[in-house]
């Protein structure tokens, strides 16, 4: 096997002793801190008897180390566990509210790229001239401010002052039906139900949840590309380029942007992994039916499976981020694949 | 007689400090490079030498200004072109090899790629035949399997071999009138030093060039150069040919610095 | 990557002459440092004369109307029960204030001392810790604070202590990060040769050469902090609901949002903007102070 090819393996491996580790901890987390959740099973007249069958039911009654292989065995046949909220199997309530989260997810990630590298670009290439000052002031308030409030302030001027977006009540109208769900993702579904003037109405509302996200994962992406690109504009490499007559352009675009673009990618990972897992203080301001939303009510309500079944969601989703961090850094990076 | 390609005339420099202050490190340095020859720029560190040169090219420090003095190139005040018509010149007329090899070329571009695209850009032509031309600048400048060797990145080449790929990039890939060397043997073992000599002084003589030279160490310099300028905290203590600067030196620093190099016990 | 300069910068002389010329601007990061520096202790002032003054009561609903659009009297307006807004600003600067500060000293201590001693003595000890940490990082951290909170119940001591275990990985990190990158240095190799305990090394020898990236690593750390806090604020978590913690109180502002009492929710992002803002703005200066990379550029 060639040794890329054994690097990559290696890197794939290493994730599950730390998915296991994950597992585990969420385990005793789970039962630590939740104690013993038979009494939300249970109904409140219930006999002493009928907590006990309850209780054996929930596979409560079994000593730690039988109920820990159950777990196991239950997650590997993906078995969640039924949410004591929604009545249904964790996992297909999580599979249910993904797409809400991807789409939004995946809209304020595109956003945060589309305006973040190029703002860091600008700003690195105008070093401490007003272009970068004023890149500088906005992406601090980017990071400085919490995003629920930015999410507050958009809501109070372009709906209820300007009125030009709808209100947060969703990924839809109140009363407007989804179209049959095909992938989940409204701005694919309705457009494959060949319903515009639906699309252009999914569209609307993910606009300003969009923004909201794209505001804050903008801010430290052009930070990171701006420092990234500024070192890479200082380097000898770009020294000899200018040396050998290549113009601005070329060695900004071409041999400062590729070097500086490593460090921007671990980093659109980390934000990928957050926001996957759930944007829950976003979610929950703009009536988001997602996964965060499910992960706050399953706190709320003390659901004890479902928020078993989102941590390790949410945390083996993180592992999986950086494991693409580290592969697609391997075909980036030439030295990478050297170590 | 040969005339002259490149003449430093008087020319002065400084930083400018974060606070605002201008820090003079350059003072009325001039020397000339005269055609087709190999002239040496000899100092310890912080003499100003690998400034000058910077200066040359208009790739100096940011934060260093020039505050009198000219370049002449062919006649040319190079201090006075604007940046487009500098771009002009570098690497078509005038060309540099730096001294870390490795740092100075780009880790995540293969060298065959960064060697076709100076190649591109110089002589224009497809992709395909610039490549073409970079393995036969890597095969000229004896860094074997040049096919192989184009294929890989600057961290796989040793210090050596990577030195060669730059020297191939500034002076067969550019055809440049003048080519400058900054300390292009520093870091390298003593026997590779003596080979990438001997391939500067090969590729100086074949294609005609006028060589600049710059470094600290004296051996590197006896044997291969014509001219030598001597160059002291930011001025040019004595100049003149090889032959009189070792053998017949005026200057007292020039004399300490021949005594303390290694020449002396050979001589 | 380290970008080798091969060129030579003569040790300047200090300028003399031309004293008309003279440009005397300080440096950017000066600047940025003293003005982040100021704000900090701005708050801090506020936090403190709040405990003794504040306009009116921020407790005590019912002063105002409710809803009371800012004015002469009520410069900040009032929120839905009526409490003047800006006495709940001043008085949610101890919290926000003192409980990022806490957290972050706390985690800073803990941290630092597993990171050194990881770091340093390397083997089987670091191997499990880094193992544990990368397992701990991989739960979302302000679902973790949210948990753990929910389950040990409301209280300034428990929100507290979440906080400082949620922040102690990227000290960990940071340290041993540090720490192994200097072991080899020389002065490491004399400290050692002249006798001295392997900790006393790493903590009096190693360590105060790193003080420059962890403060600078701190200060945007007590940034996060703090964003943390709000956010546990604004879901009600840990605090209760009076509590003029500024992450609730922007919560309890969201149903003047829709009706048009914007100021409720606004202006404790506003403070929460100055606090989180001075605190990165310290953390970028010193990051360029203390950057060894420096050039005279």
């Amino acid at each position: 096997m060639p040794p890329l090819g054994k690097m990559i393996l290696r890197r794939v491996l290493w994730v599950f002793p730390v998915a296991f580790g994950v597992v585990t901890m969420t385990f005793f987390m789970a039962r630590v801190l939740n104690g013993d959740p038979t009494e939300l099973y249970s109904p409140p007249e219930a006999t002493d008897e009928l907590r006990a069958q309850i209780r054996a039911r929930l596979g409560l009654a079994d000593p730690l180390p039988i109920q820990f292989v159950h777990y196991l065995r239950d997650l590997l046949r993906f078995d969640l566990g039924i949410s004591f909220t929604t009545q249904q199997s964790v996992a297909s309530d999580l599979w249910d509210r993904l797409p809400a989260t991807l789409e939004l997810g995946l809209a304020g990630l595109l956003l945060g790229i589309v305006v973040g590298i190029p703002l860091g670009v600008v700003a690195a290439v105008h070093r401490e001239r007003w272009p970068d000052f004023l890149v500088r002031g906005t992406t601090l308030s980017g990071m400085a401010l919490p995003q629920f409030w930015v999410g507050l302030v958009l809501i109070s001027i372009f709906f209820v002052d300007l009125q030009v977006l709808p209100g947060p009540v969703g990924r839809l109208p109140i009363g407007v039906a989804a179209p049959p769900r095909i992938t989940g993702f409204l701005l694919v579904d309705t457009l494959l139900a060949g319903d515009f003037s639906l699309w252009w109405q999914a569209v609307r509302q993910l606009a300003l949840p969009a923004l909201t996200l794209g505001f804050s994962t903008a801010a430290p992406i052009a930070r990171v590309t701006r420092s990234a690109m500024a070192e890479a504009l200082q380097s000898d490499y770009v020294r000899t380029a200018i040396a050998m007559g290549h113009s601005k352009r070329v060695v900004w675009f071409r041999y400062s942007l590729r070097n500086a673009l490593l460090p921007v990618v671990t980093l659109i990972g980390g934000i990928a992994g957050h926001i996957f897992a759930g944007a829950v203080l976003l979610e929950s301001i703009f009536a988001w039916p997602g996964l965060g939303q499910y992960a706050l009510q399953a706190i709320e309500r003390s659901d004890f499976a479902a928020l078993q079944g989102f941590v390790i969601y949410a945390s083996l989703l993180y592992v999986l981020a950086f494991l693409a961090v580290d592969l697609l850094y391997m075909f980036i990076d030439p030295r990478v694949r050297a170590s | 007689m040969s005339d002259i390609l490149l003449e430093v005339e008087n020319f002065s420099g400084a930083f400018r400090g974060e606070t605002g202050d201008l820090a003079p490190v350059l003072h009325g340095v001039s020397y000339a490079l005269e055609t087709g020859l190999m002239t040496a720029v000899v100092g310890e560190s912080g003499s100003g030498k690998s400034l000058t040169a910077l200066s040359i090219l208009g790739i100096q420090p940011p934060a260093f200004e020039r505050t009198g003095g000219r370049i002449l190139f062919r006649g040319q005040d190079l201090c006075g072109l604007d940046e487009r018509a500098m771009r002009r010149v570098r690497g078509a007329e005038i060309s540099m090899v730096f001294q870390d090899a490795r740092a100075a070329l780009n880790p995540v571009f293969t060298v065959g790629r960064q060697l076709a695209d100076v190649w591109q850009l110089q002589h224009g032509g497809s992709r395909k035949a610039a490549m073409g031309q970079a393995i036969e600048a890597l095969r000229r400048v004896s860094i074997p399997e040049p096919e192989r060797r184009a294929r890989q990145y600057p961290h796989e080449y040793s210090g050596g071999m990577a030195q060669r790929a730059m020297i191939a990039m500034a002076a067969l890939v550019c055809e440049p009138s003048l080519l400058i060397l900054d300390e292009p043997t520093t870091g390298l073992d003593v026997t590779i030093q003596s080979d990438i000599m001997e391939l500067i002084v090969e590729l100086s003589r074949t294609r005609g060039l006028t060589t600049c030279l710059i470094t600290h160490d004296l051996g590197v310099v006896v044997e291969t150069c014509q001219n030598v300028v001597v160059m002291n905290a930011g001025r040019v203590v004595e100049s003149g040919s090889a032959e009189a600067i070792f053998t017949r030196p005026r200057d007292a620093y020039t004399q300490r610095l021949l005594a303390s190099s290694v020449l002396v016990e050979a001589a | 990557m380290r970008d080798g300069e091969a060129v030579e910068t003569v040790a300047p002389p200090l300028a003399r002459g031309k004293p008309a010329a003279r440009r005397r601007h300080r440096p950017r990061s000066y600047w940025t440092l003293r003005i982040g520096v100021a704000v900090l202790v701005f708050y801090a002032l506020v936090a403190v004369l709040s405990v003794f003054w504040t306009p009116y009561d921020p407790l005590t609903p019912g002063i105002g109307d409710g809803y009371d659009a800012p004015s002469l009297a009520f410069p900040l307006g009032t929120d839905r029960l009526g409490a003047d807004m800006l006495s709940r600003l001043m008085a949610g600067a101890r919290y926000d204030l003192g409980i990022a500060a806490v957290a972050v000293a706390i985690a800073l201590t803990v941290g630092t001392t597993i990171g050194v001693l990881s770091g340093y003595f390397g083997g089987t000890l670091d191997t499990v810790v880094m193992r544990g940490v990368e397992i701990f990082q991989a739960f979302p951290g302000l679902l973790f604070a949210m948990l753990v909170v929910q389950a040990v119940g409301a209280g300034l001591v428990n929100v507290i202590l979440v906080l400082s275990f949620v922040g102690i990985p990227d000290y960990l990190r940071l340290a041993r990060a540090e720490i192994q990158a200097k072991k080899s240095w020389q002065y490491a190799e004399a400290a050692r040769l002249a006798g001295n305990l392997p900790w006393r090394v790493a903590f009096r020898h190693l360590l105060p050469n790193s003080i420059g990236p962890l403060l600078a690593f701190t200060s945007i750390n007590a940034a996060f902090a703090a964003l943390v806090t709000a956010s546990l604020g604004f879901l009600g978590l840990g605090l209760g609901p009076n509590v003029p913690e500024w992450g609730n109180m922007i919560a309890r502002g969201q149903d003047g949002i829709m009706t048009g009492q914007w100021w409720v929710s606004f202006f404790p992002g506003l403070a929460i903007l100055g606090l989180t803002g001075a605190l990165y703005l310290l953390g970028d200066a010193l990051a360029d102070l203390t950057d060894p990379r420096r050039r005279r550029q």
